[in-house]
């Protein structure tokens, strides 16, 4: 009998997961495509999940808000650094990358935040602090993938 | 002016930093909560406060005599603070 491979990799921020690739392996560096977390893959008991390997660094949050609006399609704009500057001191005083805007330090509220996966931005045309802006509401796109 | 305005912001929002940093380049003085920061008691009496004047959870909320405006709003500051 043939063993089942686990088809789903777990993502520690957005708290969902994602489809397991043929060929990927332990400790291979992939992107979350629900929240655009950068993550090494890990075989556990419970299946694949990923950790983050430059958790905490601004340069994880960086990449994350980065590769999020590359794999929607969003733009930012001229607030995009005073955000920035926002995330790097929830996670300096809260724990980790919360939405600055909000006063909640709770999962759903890890940037970006669970209303902006679920599709605020399209409704909205941006997000709840304005940092994710629909195509046609934002004036800068995220630089190219490294 | 007899009463000084009243901020509440959240420490890392930068709505709230536009705002403070609105009165501090016209040499308004102010006072300043950042909600966020206080501790669990205080911060519940003080969202209340902000809930029962606004009617939401929204940040910074500047309290200027009898006005309250909720985000930054450079015009209505201007009009409010008549400068």
């Amino acid at each position: 009998m043939s063993e089942q491979k686990p088809e789903r990799v777990y993502c520690p921020v957005c708290l969902q997961r994602f489809r397991y690739m043929p060929g990927w392996k332990a400790g291979d560096l992939v992107i979350c495509p629900i929240c655009g977390q950068k993550l090494r893959l890990e075989m556990t008991g419970e299946g694949w999940v990923g950790s983050r390997p430059e958790k905490g660094t601004d340069q994880e949050i960086r990449d994350r808000v980065d590769e999020f609006a590359r794999l929607r399609g969003f733009k930012f704009n001229d607030m995009k650094d005073e955000v920035l500057d926002g995330l790097i001191g929830k996670n300096k005083r809260f724990g980790d990358f919360y939405c600055p805007c909000r006063m909640e330090h709770v999962p759903e509220y890890q940037c970006p935040c669970e209303p902006t996966r679920r599709g605020d931005v399209l409704a909205n045309g941006k997000c709840y602090c304005g940092f994710f802006w629909r195509k046609d509401r934002g004036a800068i796109d995220p630089p190219p993938r490294p | 002016m007899a009463n000084k305005p009243l901020v509440y912001a959240l420490s890392t929002c930068p709505y709230c930093k536009r705002t403070k940093r609105f009165l501090d380049n016209h040499k308004i003085e102010y006072e300043v909560l950042d909600v966020d920061l206080l501790d669990d008691a205080k911060q519940d009496e003080v969202i209340e406060k902000i809930e029962k004047m606004t009617g939401r959870r929204s940040f910074p909320v500047v309290v200027i005599g009898s006005e309250v405006i909720v985000g930054h709003d450079e015009e209505k500051l201007k009009k409010a603070l008549r400068v």
